[in-house]
């Protein structure tokens, strides 16, 4: 393993720092030679071990006892034995319970320090059943108990350091996990003795070379900052390769951006962007736009109906009546029409607008001359939804309004789509075919990553379109189809995708 | 877009030459066409042009590709026209005036000299169904039926004919049905029985021996309306109610047919009623109108000035010849289009014949300003206040299912939008405000690490009687927070931080009868005395509903009445 000097943390730093190869390394030298906790002894060695700059040397296994606070207490007053006993001497005879009275202590306590005196032969009970001193001293035993309190009052006693009698003697005084009247707690510890490995001599060594000495700051406070002791020290550097916690920011949706970069695109070639409502008519969605009542795209296998209202209460004059005439026997449009009787409750029955040719049509009488129009628009179409095919998704398309457009122009037009926004490397054009535009053309493209595809479909409209809303120039139209480009853009290769709920995959989602 | 599947080997015997993959893919664009796939000795092809019938065949698509590169235009002798009336010999077909307001018209024409075989047979049937499928609108306007001429006694009669007393054994079946019973029984019956079930006669063909030849548009008879593989005459007949469709449908069947190797007998044609071609029409007939095109206009067009030479040989190469005289083109349409409604028609043919490739692009010249609209202006104002706020922003579709925008959501439907023909209930709500959507996702995000801050700026839409439509669209924004503890008053605070940057001076009022709120944790936003949205904690019966354990706040504004 490769060891990054400045990545160590300071208690890692100042412990190699302070040993040498060969000597015992032990959580106590740590706490006394460099004041550490013994939370951080183990810290240090764990982390130094891991890094296989430390290695265990030895582990001892012993006993401990430690004077819990009870024990403590009686250090200062003497064990419930020892005060009977005084007591005693110095009252005389006394019943059980007076003593307890007496000295403050439970019965119990009173009966197990009583019966440890009988035992010993220094008290006894009287005909009387008082309890009497009977010996001029204290018991050994108890002796023995006081000289183990006052010892353990400096440290906690090793087991392996007692005589058998001090062993016997501490027993009876200490209980595992220190019942609270217990003298004394048992500690069962294990000491482990640790040596620098030659990977951690050589680390030590790189550690004085780059003066890194573990006492670097670690947190720039405001206290440092205000009185100055920032000056007295260095920083100690971050590991630059440390795992980043996780933010979660307010975003952007990624798909909108693309499409937002759509439209100020559209916006900087010097279109006005256009909108209308979900719901449409067959007027507006397909009559004005020269499609036959018949056509088999408006078919109910193709476009959604709305329930209620069924119909449209009207449709805009002069524009119902100039449209059905073009239908009919092409009006004055100069076309011979579709020669049928164009349906007047048909044309107002109600759908979810199905292409987005829906906002040329409806900007056509209110134009500008020049202008030029585009929206990205919602649209609905009937189809089994898959990887391929939405419910609902969105189309790209727009109109070019002018006294002397022509073909060329369209071709320029889609040329500059082409490469500003699919960023293609070659353009090609063929003849389309859409029922509202002649010539249609349609453009496909060579996309750096995804090769040849046809990128949108365009022409000039109809005049039967044009001129039944009033417009005497020639209009050209187009469609972008940029589903593929956001697809690619944003690294998914499922429609469905675009619109997902998941929330977790759009806060993670984001544009090439 | 109709496909067709053709057997390579009479392809290219039709286009007289052989196509590689990729010159397919060059030449099929002057059809309008796209190879769609190609093994197994078939060429599978797409045809994108709804308004060229003749290109749905192999022989179509052949003919128009043979005359593009040779620049030969097919001549046809069996046409009869407004001055021309070919021979019928001694076939007549009567259409009698039982027929009229039943399926006005039906024509014929015969043919013979090759003989059937196996694949002629598929690509004849294929041609047939497209014609009436697609062009045809499923029967509707055009049914054809092909039989065995020798079978056949002249003059055949067409008439309408009692659905219960006229009886044959129909294609498919042993026994002798009704007309009606075939509409019960049949399976072309129960498919294509609609078109005239309700007339009170139905179509009937039959010969002069008095034996059926079809129920147009239904199904042929057992007998005459079986062609094998192996016959050489053939007799076809057309029937509909629009009469320019018919003879285009049998102008284009005869003009394949022939080219397949038939040599095509007319048929005298006695109609039931006046047409604008008269009463009697011998079919195949040319009935195309002449259309004109002055070379000024095809130059405004097209951007570029082409002479008279240039636009007759570029017409040429589509199949149409023409004239030109004091700088105005007249064309003549091919027998088997009928698709020059306008001169921009004839402009386009132009176009292709001439190669679209030698057109050189040019920027148009005019000078316009581009403009986002003052709603996406506002949007992404919005947007950009919500995004500080700590929001993610989410897009979702706006077809729902009822469970979605009005149960789980406990409002009433009164408002809400329905599809009358919803592909399935998963679909069949137009989704009347941005909170469902938002709900969705937090159903599906329990996994996404809290808090979950989201918001969309879409359309909505419900019912509105003041419309035109009775329905509006408009543009709203939707959030919502959902974490441990989620309260009104955090919702409080986005929104009024939100507002104090929109520049919107608000008060509030109490919801009153709101499912999608716990009572009391929600208020109206009024801002210049219209309620311009609603916030609130989310009442937890709405979050069983959809199935969510964490507390939200919502809210949705109506971003139009804001600015």
């Amino acid at each position: 393993m490769d060891i990054e000097v400045k990545n160590l943390h300071p208690l890692e730093v100042r412990l190699l720092r302070h040993v040498s190869p060969g000597e015992a390394i032990t959580s106590d030298r740590l706490v006394s030679e460099l004041g550490y906790k013994i939370g951080q002894c183990n810290q240090a060695f764990s982390w130094l071990t891991a890094k296989g700059l430390l290695s265990e040397s030895s582990r001892e296994k012993y006993t401990l006892y430690e004077l819990t606070d009870t024990g403590r207490a009686q250090a200062g007053e003497g064990l419930p034995a020892e005060r009977i006993f005084s007591y005693l001497k110095e009252h005389g005879a006394a019943s059980l319970p007076d003593l307890a009275a007496a000295l403050g202590l439970e019965q119990s306590e009173v009966g197990s320090a009583f019966g440890s005196l009988t035992g010993a032969g220094a008290a006894r009970l009287d005909e009387e059943r008082r309890a009497m001193a009977t010996g001029d001293g204290l018991p050994e035993e108890v002796v023995l108990q006081k000289a183990l309190i006052k010892k353990a009052l400096e440290a906690p006693l090793r087991e392996d350091g007692l005589t058998v009698q001090e062993k016997k003697a501490i027993s009876r005084l200490a209980k595992k996990r220190g019942a609270a009247g217990s003298t004394f707690k048992v500690i069962e510890k294990e000491d482990v003795t640790y040596t620098l490995t030659g990977e951690g001599d050589r680390v030590k060594k790189e550690l004085l070379e780059a003066n890194i000495t573990g006492e670097e700051f670690g947190l720039l406070t405001p206290q440092m900052i205000q009185t100055g002791s920032w000056k007295n020290g260095s920083f100690r550097p971050y590991g630059l390769n440390a795992p980043v916690s996780r933010l979660i920011p307010g975003r952007t949706n990624a798909y909108a951006d693309y499409l937002q970069w759509v439209k100020d695109k559209l916006v900087s070639l010097g279109f006005e962007e256009f909108d209308g409502p979900l719901v449409v008519n067959e007027f507006w969605n397909g009559d004005a736009l020269f499609m036959p009542q018949f056509h088999s795209a408006r078919d109910i296998h193709d476009v959604y109906y709305i329930k209620d209202p069924v119909h449209a209460k009207s449709i805009e004059e002069p524009w119902l009546s100039r449209v059905a005439r073009t239908h009919e026997d092409g009006g004055d449009t100069g076309s011979r029409g579709w020669g049928y009787t164009f349906d007047h409750e048909f044309t107002r029955r109600q759908i979810m607008r199905s292409q987005g040719t829906v906002l040329s049509a409806t900007q056509l009488p209110k134009a500008k001359i020049p202008g030029k129009y585009f929206g990205i628009a919602r649209c609905f179409r009937y189809d089994q939804v898959d990887a391929t095919h939405g419910a609902d998704f969105y189309q790209t398309e727009g109109i070019v309004v002018g006294k002397d457009v022509n073909l060329r122009n369209l071709l320029g037009l889609l040329r500059m789509f082409a490469t500003e926004v699919a960023g293609a490397e070659e353009v090609k054009y063929v003849p389309g075919y859409f029922p509202f535009t002649e010539p249609s053309i349609e453009v496909h493209i060579k996309h750096p990553v995804l090769g040849w595809f046809e990128l949108g479909g365009s022409g000039i409209f109809r005049p039967e379109v044009t001129k039944s809303l009033g417009l005497d120039v020639p209009v050209l139209a187009w469609g972008l189809g940029i589903d593929r480009m956001a697809l690619m853009h944003l690294g998914l290769n499922d429609l469905r995708e675009l619109f997902t709920p998941d929330i977790e995959s759009v806060r993670m989602r984001r544009g090439n | 877009m109709p496909k067709i599947e053709v057997p390579e080997k009479l392809f290219f015997e039709l286009c007289g030459r052989t196509y590689t993959d990729d010159e397919m893919n060059d030449i099929f664009p002057v059809a309008k066409a796209e190879l769609d796939g190609h093994g197994d000795g078939t060429v599978k092809i797409e045809l994108n042009d709804t308004n060229r019938p003749d290109l749905w065949s192999v022989a179509g698509v052949a003919r128009a590709l043979r005359t593009y590169e040779s620049g030969k235009i097919p001549s046809y002798d069996f046409f009869s026209s407004r001055d021309v009336t070919r021979d019928c010999g001694n076939r007549h077909h009567y259409n009698e005036e039982s027929c009229l307001g039943v399926r006005d018209f039906s024509i014929s024409f015969a043919a013979e000299g090759c003989i059937v075989t196996e694949e002629l047979l598929v690509n004849l049937i294929q041609s047939q169904e497209k014609l009436c499928q697609n062009f045809g609108r499923k029967r509707k306007t055009i049914a054809i039926g092909i039989f065995r001429s020798d079978l056949i006694t002249y003059p055949i009669h067409y008439i309408g004919a009692d659905p219960d007393k006229t009886a044959f054994v129909p294609l498919g079946m042993t026994e002798k049905l009704t007309l009606r019973e075939i509409l019960e029984k049949h399976p072309k019956g129960r498919e294509y029985g609609h078109i005239i079930a309700d007339k009170p006669r139905y179509p009937y063909l039959f010969d002069d021996k008095g034996e059926t030849l079809s129920f147009s548009p239904i199904i042929n008879s057992a007998h005459a309306g079986a062609v094998e593989v192996g016959d050489r005459n053939l007799f076809v007949d057309i029937s509909g109610p629009i009469i320019d469709d018919i003879l285009l449908a049998a102008n284009i069947l005869a003009c394949d047919m022939a080219d397949m190797g038939f040599r095509i007998l007319p048929v005298r044609v006695h109609l039931a009623k006046d047409t604008k071609y008269g009463r009697e029409i011998t079919v195949p007939y040319y009935f195309q109108e002449e259309t004109q095109c002055s070379l000024d206009f095809v130059e405004k067009e097209l951007g570029e000035r082409l002479d008279a030479q240039e636009c007759r040989a570029a017409l040429q190469r589509m199949g149409v010849s023409s004239d030109v005289e004091d700088g105005v083109i007249t064309i003549r349409c091919p027998e088997y289009r009928n698709d020059f409604l306008h001169a921009v028609d004839i402009v386009e043919d132009i176009m292709i014949g001439h190669g679209l490739a030698r057109f050189e692009p040019v920027l148009p010249a005019d000078f316009t300003k581009g403009q986002l609209l003052p709603s996406e202006e506002y949007a992404r104002k919005v947007k950009t206040l919500m995004v500080g706020l700590g929001f993610q922003e989410m897009m979702y579709n706006y077809l729902g299912s009822r469970r979605e925008y009005v149960d789980n959501m406990h409002i009433s439907d009164e408002k809400v939008v329905f599809i009358a023909n919803p592909m399935s209930e998963n679909y069949e709500v137009v989704r009347p405000s941005i909170l469902p959507s938002l709900l969705e996702s937090e159903s599906v995000s329990g996994h996404a690490v809290y808090p979950h801050r989201i918001f969309e700026l879409g359309k909505v839409c419900y019912k509105d009687e003041n419309d035109n439509s009775g329905t509006v669209t408009r543009n709203n924004l939707g959030f919502l927070a959902a974490d441990n503890q989620m309260t009104f008053n955090d919702a409080s605070s986005y929104v009024n931080t939100l507002l104090y940057f929109l520049r919107i001076d608000y008060r509030l009022e109490s919801v009153e009868d709101d499912g999608r709120f716990i009572p009391g944790r929600a208020a109206k936003v009024v801002a210049d005395g219209k309620v311009i949205g609603v916030y609130g904690e989310v009442h937890p019966q709405v979050l069983e509903s959809w199935g969510c354990s964490m507390p939200a706040v919502m809210a949705e504004f109506d971003l139009d009445l804001m600015h």
